[in-house]
C-alpha cells in the first residue's frame, strides 16, 4: 500500500514536472514578478488537488483514505518540486555563465529566472543562482502537494455530511449570467478604470463567460415557465450586447457567431448523421464566394464580361444582401449534393479523406480560376448588407446579423433534431444496413444531411464575406473545416448549445488569449487532448452521447481509481477512454 | 406470395448464390437451413434488397422486387431481422422500437403495435428505457425482432434468432415465433439449428454452398438421412 501511494505520487509529480516546464518555458514568471513561486505554488496545489482526488466520479473522492493521500500529495510535490528546482538552477547558471538561451527557448532570460527565486533580475548575472533558492523552490512544491491532499480529505469531509438544503443556491446559476452582464455593462462605462489596459480584454472575456453561463443557465432552470423566463431573460441581454460592446469586442463576437453557425451546419452533418466531413469549409466557401459575384460583380473578370456582353450595369451590387440570401444557400446546398453524391456508398475513413479532397478542390478552384474569383488577389469591395438605407457592415451590425442568423439555425436544427429526419439520421449513424432494413432511404437522408448542413454553412459564409468585405482563397483552407470540427467535439457531437460553448471555446478564448502570444496555439493544443480525456463526451454533451460515454464509467466503491492525469502518463485507457473510442 | 426464381448473386467475384428458387405462401413458417457459408443470410439479404441479385427474379405477390431499393421493400411489407442481432446498441429499448416504424406513419397504429410487441416480450417493457447495448444476448435477438414486427410486416425475415443463446431461451425465441405466425405473420426463417427450426416450420429448405439441394414439408426433411447425416448427428 505504502509503495503504491508513493508511485503514485511519483506519477503525479512526473506529469506536474512537465507542466511546470512548460509554464516556466513560455515564460510565466516574468508576467507575474517577484511572487512567481508562491502563486506557482498555489496553482500547483489545485492540480495536486484534481490528480489526488481522482477524475471520474464523486464516490472516487470518499474512498481516498488520508494516509496514502498524504503520502502521495507529499511525494508528488517534492518530486515536482526537486526536478522544477534543479532544473531553474540548471537554466540559472547557464545564463549566469553568460550563455544565451533566448535563440533557442526565447523566454529563458534572467527576469523569468529571476522572478522565480524572488530576486532582482540583475542578481542572476553578477551572482549566479541564490543561495537556499533550490531548497526554497522545492519546500514550496511539496506545501502545494501537501495541501492538495489537505483539499481532497476536506472535499470528502464535505461530501460525506449531508447539509441541509438551501433552496436559493439553486437560484445562483440562474442569475449568474446577468451579474455578468451588469459587470460588462460596468466596465463599459465611461470612467471606470478596472483592469488598467487589459480592460478590454477583461470584457471580452466576461462577454463570453456572460453567454457561456447563461446556456448553463438554461439548463439549469426547471423545464417550463421558469425556464421560458429565463429563456426571454437570456434573450434580451444577448441582444443587448451588441450595442454595448466596443468595436473589437464586437467584431470578435461576430467571428464567433459565424462560426456557431457554421459548427451548427456542420453538427447536423457530423453529429446527427455521423458523417465525418474534413472538407466542410468548401460550402462556407461557396457561400461567401457567390455573396461575393452577386454584391462585387466588378471584381470578378468574368462576371463584368458577361453583365458587360448584357449590356448591364456592373459596378454596382446585383441584388442586396437579403436577395443574396436564397442565392447563396441554394448554391452552398447544391454543392453539398455534389459532394454527397459520390461519397454515398463510402464510409468512415474513406468518407473523411474524400471530404479532405473535396475542400482542397474548392480551394484550388478559387486560387486558378482567376477568371472568375480573380485567383489569390480576392474579391474585393463586397458590398455590406443594407437595411432601411443604413450600412449594416460595421462589426456591431455584423455581430447582431451573426446572432439572428445563429438563433434561425439553431431552432432549424433542434427541430431537424426531433423529426423524422432527424430519426432517420440517427438510425444511419448508428447501423446503416439496419436503417435501411427498417425503411430508411438511405440515399435521400445521407443527401439530405449534406445539403442542411451546406445550406447552413453557405448562410455564415455570406455574412462572413459581408464581414471581411476582401475575400480570398486563403480565408477558405482546411483550418475552418478543422476549426469547425474541433468546436463540434469540444462542445459535445450532436448538442446545439455545446456549438455555442465550443465557438466561445475555440474562435473567442484565443483572441482573449492573445496576450500570451506565441504559445497561444500550443497551450490551446494541450487543452485539448486534456479535454478529450477527462471529458471525451465534450462540454455540453447531448443527452444521448453522455449516455453512450459514461454508461459504464461508475467506479467501484474503495477501487483507488486512478485521476485523468494519471491515465495521462501511465497511458491505461479506462473504461470511459474505451467507450469514446469507439 | 413471395418467390424467387434462379437468383444469382454476388459478392464481387465470389458467386454466392447459384440459382436458388424458393416460394413462400400467405401464412406458412418456411424454414431455410444448411452449414456456415452456404448462402442462406445472402438469400435473405438479397430478398431484402441490401443486396442485388445479378440474374433471377424476385416477387411479391407477383410483382417484381428483386431491384428496388431496401426501404421500399421494407415499406411493402418484408421486414427483415438481421443476423447477429444488429440491434441500434447505442438508442434504448424503446428508440430501437420506435425506429422499427419508420416508414409507417399512422401514430395510434404504431402505439397498438408497440404494446403488441411488449405483450410478446414482456422483458423489452422491463427494459424499455435501458440502452439497447446493455440487454443480454436473449433480450436482444427479441428486440431486433421485435423491431422488425414494427413495421407491421407481412413477412418476417429472421435471420438466425438463435445463435448463441441458450437452450433454453432457443425454445422460448421459437415458441414466440409460432406464436407471431399464428397471428398472421408469414415468416422465413433461416437456422443452423436445424432441429428446432424444422419442428416449428411447415415446409423447409436445404443450402449447400449456394444451391438448393432439398425441399419439401418440414417434417419430410426432417426424416430424410441426407438432414439427418449433417446436421443432425446422424
Amino acid at each position: 500500500m505504502l509503495t503504491r501511494s508513493i508511485q503514485r505520487g511519483l506519477r503525479i509529480g512526473a506529469i506536474s514536472f512537465g507542466i511546470l516546464t512548460y509554464l516556466i518555458l513560455v515564460g510565466l514568471p516574468t508576467r507575474i514578478g517577484d511572487a512567481a513561486m508562491p502563486v506557482l505554488a498555489v496553482a500547483m496545489a489545485l492540480l495536486f488537488w484534481i490528480s489526488l482526488r481522482g477524475g471520474v466520479s464523486k464516490q472516487d473522492v470518499s474512498a481516498r483514505a488520508p494516509a496514502p493521500l498524504f503520502t502521495a500529495g507529499t511525494m508528488a510535490g517534492l518530486f515536482a518540486g526537486a526536478l522544477t528546482a534543479t532544473l531553474i538552477a540548471f537554466f540559472t547558471g547557464l545564463l549566469a555563465d553568460g550563455v544565451r538561451l533566448q535563440p533557442i527557448f526565447d523566454k529563458i532570460v534572467p527576469q523569468n529566472m529571476a522572478a522565480l527565486y524572488g530576486v532582482m533580475p540583475g542578481v542572476i548575472a553578477t551572482e549566479g543562482i541564490p543561495a537556499l533558492g533550490w531548497l526554497r523552490q522545492t519546500l514550496f512544491l511539496t506545501a502545494s502537494g501537501i495541501v492538495g491532499a489537505l483539499l481532497v480529505l476536506i472535499e470528502r469531509s464535505i461530501r460525506q455530511r449531508s447539509f441541509p438544503r438551501i433552496p436559493w443556491l439553486r437560484w445562483v446559476p440562474l442569475i449568474l449570467p446577468f451579474v455578468l452582464l451588469a459587470f460588462v455593462i460596468w466596465l463599459g462605462m465611461p470612467g471606470v478604470t478596472f483592469g488598467g489596459n487589459n480592460r478590454g480584454t477583461i470584457r471580452l472575456l466576461a462577454t463570453m463567460v456572460t453567454i457561456g453561463s447563461g446556456i448553463f443557465a438554461l439548463r439549469a432552470a426547471r423545464p417550463g415557465a421558469e425556464q421560458r423566463v429565463f429563456g426571454l431573460l437570456f434573450f434580451l441581454a444577448i441582444a443587448y450586447l451588441p450595442f454595448t460592446l466596443d468595436q473589437f469586442q464586437n467584431s470578435v463576437m461576430g467571428i464567433v457567431f459565424i462560426f456557431v453557425m457554421i459548427g451548427l451546419g456542420l453538427n447536423i452533418v457530423v453529429g446527427f448523421a455521423g458523417l465525418l466531413d474534413l472538407g466542410y469549409v468548401a460550402f462556407f466557401a461557396i457561400g461567401a464566394y457567390v455573396y461575393a459575384f452577386l454584391a462585387a460583380p466588378f471584381s470578378s473578370p468574368w462576371v463584368t464580361a458577361q453583365l458587360q456582353s448584357l449590356g448591364l450595369p456592373y459596378n454596382q451590387p446585383l441584388v442586396s444582401y437579403w436577395m443574396a440570401i436564397p442565392i447563396t444557400m441554394v448554391a452552398a446546398g447544391i454543392g453539398g449534393v455534389l459532394l454527397g453524391i459520390p461519397v454515398l456508398r463510402l464510409r468512415g475513413d474513406y468518407l473523411a479523406i474524400v471530404t479532405l479532397g473535396f475542400g482542397e478542390i474548392i480551394r484550388l478552384f478559387m486560387l486558378n480560376l482567376s477568371d472568375l474569383t480573380n485567383g489569390p488577389r480576392g474579391l474585393l469591395n463586397i458590398a455590406p448588407p443594407y437595411l432601411f438605407g443604413i450600412n449594416f457592415g460595421s462589426p456591431r451590425e455584423i455581430f447582431i446579423l451573426a446572432l439572428i442568423g445563429a438563433g434561425i439555425v439553431a431552432f432549424a436544427a433542434y427541430r431537424l433534431d426531433g423529426s423524422r429526419l432527424g430519426r432517420a439520421w440517427i438510425a444511419m449513424r448508428e447501423d446503416e444496413d439496419v436503417a435501411q432494413a427498417t425503411g430508411v432511404n438511405l440515399v435521400r437522408t445521407k443527401l439530405l444531411a449534406f445539403a442542411i448542413g451546406a445550406l447552413f454553412a453557405g448562410l455564415a459564409g455570406q455574412l462572413y464575406a459581408a464581414r471581411q468585405v476582401n475575400i480570398f482563397p486563403e480565408n477558405f483552407s482546411l483550418f475552418v473545416s478543422i476549426d469547425a470540427l474541433s468546436l463540434v467535439i469540444v462542445g459535445g457531437m450532436g448538442s446545439i448549445p455545446g456549438v455555442v460553448i465550443g465557438a466561445l471555446a475555440l474562435k473567442g478564448l484565443p483572441e482573449v488569449l492573445r496576450g500570451v502570444d506565441e504559445y497561444r496555439i500550443v497551450t490551446f493544443a494541450a487543452l485539448l487532448v486534456l479535454m478529450m480525456i477527462v471529458r471525451p463526451e465534450g462540454l455540453v454533451p447531448s443527452t444521448r452521447r453522455r449516455r453512450e460515454l459514461h454508461e459504464d464509467a461508475e467506479p467501484i466503491a474503495g477501487v483507488d481509481a486512478p485521476s485523468a492525469l494519471e491515465q495521462l502518463a501511465t497511458a491505461e485507457p479506462t473504461a470511459t477512454q474505451k467507450a469514446g473510442r469507439q | 406470395m413471395l418467390v424467387l426464381d434462379q437468383i444469382h448473386t454476388y459478392y464481387d467475384r465470389i458467386h454466392a448464390l447459384k440459382g436458388v428458387s424458393l416460394t413462400v405462401q400467405q401464412g406458412e413458417i418456411v424454414t431455410l437451413i444448411g452449414s456456415n457459408g452456404a448462402g442462406k443470410s445472402t438469400t435473405l439479404r438479397t430478398i431484402s434488397g441490401l443486396l442485388n441479385p445479378r440474374m433471377g427474379s424476385i416477387t411479391l405477390d407477383g410483382e417484381p422486387i428483386d431491384h428496388l431499393p431496401a426501404h421500399e421493400i421494407t415499406r411493402l411489407g418484408i421486414s427483415h431481422s438481421p443476423e447477429g442481432r444488429k440491434i441500434f446498441a447505442r438508442l434504448t429499448v424503446e428508440e430501437n422500437l420506435e425506429l422499427g416504424a419508420f416508414a409507417r406513419k399512422d401514430k395510434p397504429g404504431i402505439r397498438e403495435d408497440m404494446n403488441r410487441v411488449m405483450d410478446l416480450f414482456p422483458r423489452l417493457r422491463e427494459r424499455l428505457h435501458q440502452r439497447g447495448g446493455t440487454l443480454s444476448g436473449g433480450e436482444q435477438q427479441m428486440l431486433a425482432i421485435g423491431r422488425a414486427l414494427m413495421s407491421r410486416p407481412r413477412i418476417l425475415l429472421l435471420d438466425e434468432p438463435s445463435m448463441g443463446l441458450a437452450p433454453l431461451l432457443v425454445e422460448q425465441i421459437f415458441r414466440i415465433i409460432e406464436n407471431i405466425n399464428e397471428q398472421g405473420t408469414t415468416i422465413l426463417l433461416v437456422e443452423q439449428n436445424a432441429h428446432v427450426a424444422l419442428s416449428i416450420a411447415n415446409r423447409a429448405y436445404v443450402m449447400e454452398t449456394g444451391v438448393i439441394v432439398l425441399e419439401g414439408p418440414a417434417a419430410e426433411v426432417l426424416a430424410s438421412p441426407q438432414v439427418r447425416e449433417a446436421y443432425l448427428g446422424g
